[in-house]
């Protein structure tokens, strides 16, 4: 068990080490000069030269790489161009608010995909399980810039009722959660009928029900926590995809989390804070994936830590 | 299946551990979960900006927008008035008297938030750090840096190699702080001697509280208690929340938007002329044989634009068409000339020079976001172009991206570029400077203002910055912008207006050409 963990930590650690390497070299590779945008239109080629020189920018790109890695090692993610604060602090600033607005979607998620799975399983081929499914590709098809822009134009301006930007009150973390939720609960809520329908159909089931025992028991004590893996697996996989920031949706409400502000690190090249993000949100990714492998026992008792499952 | 559990894990000790796991994968990031940033205080105005202020400091950045918000807690010298002259601030003489020296004197009674004075080594101090700061936007206004000679408590010269009459323009953009707090770099905190402190401060978010300084030495005391500085980047978000009343005052807004907020009930618009020109210049590096190193040829292109239709139907009134090489706002501007729409006549001229239709194609180059309705502005110009007999390509640039170095020669060939020119000093002459003052030297590392070296306007600038005497300076100028028209070095240009909304509660607002305003005149009624 704990070899498995230590395992899956060296593992994860390598992963995270990958991304941020891969990221070094690639926002490297991409056009502009983060001198240029750092010192504006009126810097001179001697002003230029100095930032790079400032910056350690005019070092060769693998001598580049070694400093970052040296540094890293040591805790150090440089400081931010734009900021000119320690990357990692404005990072570390920013990520409760995704944190926040992810745990939000998900909890969203979870609470209303899941009962929505089990209803359109149970009424499968229906009239009524039909119309849901319907709703849930049409909200699946929606991109979110345009259900956050829709929400924002019924909920913040023909009918004010609640804010349109930014975290100033609870109240403004509503239609973000829902604009994220939206997608997801479509997604999930059609796995959890897939799952759920072939569960409530296996031969187990169909013994079961001969035998007398309630719908209700049916769905909840046996088809549901056989159904749990892959809707945990999914929801653990949106809910990593959440922590790298949910861009589009921090960007159309102003939230002040990860997203929006590694879409400004990349508009002025802000190699620091570029790095900065992809490690920590990349981290919180790997480390949410671990949790989730480490909760499967619970919910399958076949399923063996570090083991393949005996059949 | 196996019934049994890996050897020393029973199977409760592992049911135990996966819940464990499970709780801690479901409830664990919410340990690391925000709170709402606050909500507006009762009696506060909350300004919502389209740049994250990132400090309250100016050495390496300054947007228009921010000078309000830094203005309010950190002052200088001077400032620039409404009328873009300077004004006194912490100093109260600041006098040409001798062509290389400046007089100064502080202001008595000036002192910090904390209570502390402003002293004459604050100033020598902040001077040394903007001058060692790497990067710093404002170095580029000042031909050389100041000398600071203490004479008392209060009056210090000011030493130059040479004459610097606009000093005090230029000084208004240094900010004055506790000399032991100064730094070579961006303040991230600190204290400063306006009207307002701050109380609160997200540099990350760029969330900011300011309070009113209760020991500001100012006669004027602020009128708002607290003011919430909030960072809104989309422009649709920050229109959204004037309109839901979560913000009150909202800046650099695009035709659009202003068309948007016109004539809503709750929201007044004020809208001046501004600092800004915004170009269609020419690449002055092209070859001796090449059309647009003839000056015939620029001045043709010119009438292919119809400018009246740019400014009334693409830019909806937003700006005002360039009648000289600088905003007609700047101290020190003049009317040089205007650009006609006449296709006849781009034609007649450009056949006069030996081009005929097809002969000439040009590329037109412009980094998004460069100016409002930048895009449409340039689909536009080609269509003219092309009623023209002129073939245009088009290429657009991502923020942040390579243009910066095809600006210099350095990332491919163009020739015309979209880009804009701000004026923080609000002096036509140092615009001017700043813009057409290239030198051969400078061209050397493709320092001048898109390859222009025209030594006719260079000499007329440096005798016009060497001359003391207002009158003549300004004669100077003048002329040193007929001289820059002369030669068209754009294919049009215009101005835009600073444009700002805000909820009608906010009262006493004076929005200036600079694009800021006073924050302490500001009041709130209702």
């Amino acid at each position: 068990m704990v070899r498995y963990i230590l395992r899956r930590l060296g593992q994860s650690a390598l992963t995270v080490f990958l991304t941020v390497s891969a990221v070094f070299v690639l926002i490297r590779l991409a056009p502009g000069d983060p001198a240029a945008s750092f010192a504006g239109p009126m810097a001179t080629t001697e002003d230029l030269a100095r930032v790079r020189e400032q910056f350690g920018l005019d070092q060769p790109l693998p001598t580049q790489y070694l400093v970052f890695v040296r540094d890293m090692l040591t805790g150090n993610l440089g400081t931010s161009y734009s900021f000119q604060a320690p990357a990692f602090d404005v990072v570390i600033a920013r990520l409760p608010y995704t944190t926040t607005l992810a745990t939000s979607a998900i909890l969203v998620t979870a609470f209303a995909a899941i009962p929505l799975g089990v209803w359109m399983a149970r009424r499968a081929d229906t009239r009524r399980e039909a119309g849901v499914n319907v709703a849930g590709i049409a909200a699946q098809s929606m991109p979110e810039f345009w259900s956050g822009v829709m929400l924002l134009t019924v909920f913040a301006v023909l009918f004010p009722v609640l804010p349109a930007s930014g975290f100033a009150t609870w109240s403004g973390i509503v239609l973000p959660t829902i604009t994220v939720a939206l997608l997801q609960v479509a997604l999930i809520s059609r796995l959890v009928r897939r799952e759920m329908g072939a569960n409530l159909a296996a031969p187990y089931l169909v013994a079961a029900r001969s035998r007398g025992v309630s719908e209700r028991a049916l769905t909840w004590r046996y088809a549901i926590p056989n159904s749990a893996i892959p809707v945990l697996t999914a929801l653990g996989t949106r809910f990593a995809a959440m922590l790298n920031g949910v861009v589009v949706v921090e960007v159309v409400f102003a939230w002040p989390g990860v997203g929006s502000l590694v879409v400004r690190a990349l508009e002025t090249r802000d190699y620091p804070l570029i790095q900065a993000t992809v490690l920590v949100t990349a981290g919180l990714a790997v480390l949410v994936q671990l949790l989730i492998d480490l909760a499967y026992p619970l919910l399958d008792p076949r399923v063996r830590i570090g083991k393949a499952v005996r059949r | 299946m196996s019934q049994h559990g890996p050897p020393g894990l029973s199977r409760r000790a592992l049911l135990r551990l996966g819940g464990a796991a499970g709780a801690a994968a479901a409830l664990g990031p919410l340990g690391a979960c925000a709170g709402p940033t606050g909500a507006q205080s009762a009696g506060a105005m909350t300004l919502a900006l389209n740049r994250s202020l990132v400090s309250l400091d100016n050495k390496l950045n300054q947007f228009d927008a921010a000078v309000t918000v830094q203005r309010a807690v950190r002052q200088a010298l001077t400032r620039i008035g409404p009328d873009l002259t300077p004004e006194p601030v912490l100093a109260d003489r600041f006098e040409l008297t001798a062509p290389t020296e400046w007089t100064v004197r502080l202001r008595k009674g000036v002192h910090y938030s904390d209570g502390s004075p402003v002293l004459v080594r604050d100033v020598a101090t902040a001077l040394s750090m903007y001058k060692q700061v790497s990067g710093s936007f404002l170095a580029s206004f000042f031909p050389e840096w100041p000398q600071v000679e203490e004479v008392d408590d209060r009056v210090f010269l000011l030493h130059t190699e040479r004459p610097l009459p606009v000093l005090d323009y230029l000084m208004a953009n240094i900010l004055i702080t506790p000399g032991d707090a100064n730094e070579a770099a961006e303040l991230p905190s600190g204290i400063g001697s306006g009207p307002y402190v701050v109380t609160a401060a997200n540099r990350g978010t760029g969330t900011y509280t300011l309070e009113r300084n209760d020991r500001y030495w100012g006669a004027r005391r602020p009128a708002v208690p607290t003011v919430d500085v909030r960072f809104l980047p989309e422009e649709s978000s920050r229109v959204v929340s004037l309109r839901g009343g979560e913000v009150d005052v909202i800046d650099t807004i695009s035709p659009d938007s202003a068309e948007q907020l016109t004539g809503l009930p709750d929201i007044a618009m004020d809208s001046v002329p501004g600092t800004r020109i915004n170009q269609l210049f020419y690449n002055f590096r092209k070859p001796d044989d090449h059309p647009l190193s003839d000056v015939r040829v620029r001045e043709a292109l010119t009438f292919a634009i119809d400018g009246r239709t740019l400014v009334d139907d693409v830019l909806v009134g937003s700006v005002t068409q360039a009648d000289g090489v600088v905003s007609g706002a700047l101290t020190g501007a003049v009317a040089t000339g205007a650009y006609v729409h006449d296709p006849r006549k781009a034609r007649g001229l450009l056949a006069a020079a030996g081009i005929g239709p097809g002969d000439l194609t040009l590329k037109l180059i412009w980094e998004t976001g460069e100016f409002a309705g930048d895009t449409t502005v340039m689909e536009a110009v080609l269509q003219m172009l092309k009623d023209a007999g002129v073939g245009v390509t088009l290429q657009q640039f991502e923020p942040g991206g390579d243009i910066p170095q095809w600006r210099q020669g350095r990332g491919g060939d163009w020739d015309v570029i979209g880009n804009g020119f701000a004026s923080p000093t609000g002096l036509a002459l140092a615009t001017v400077q700043g813009m057409f003052g290239g030198t051969a030297e400078k061209e050397k590392t493709r320092d001048t203002y898109q390859g222009y070296v025209v030594p006719e306007v260079t000499d007329i600038l440096d005798r016009a910055y060497d001359e003391t005497d207002p009158k003549a300076r300004q004669e100077l100028a003048a002329q040193a912008q007929h001289a820059v028209w002369r030669t068209w070095p754009c294919l049009w240009a215009f101005v835009p207006n600073s444009v700002l909304a805000r909820r009608r509660r906010v009262r006493g607002l004076a929005l200036e050409a600079s694009n800021s305003y006073d924050l302490a005149a500001t009041r709130l009624e209702g």
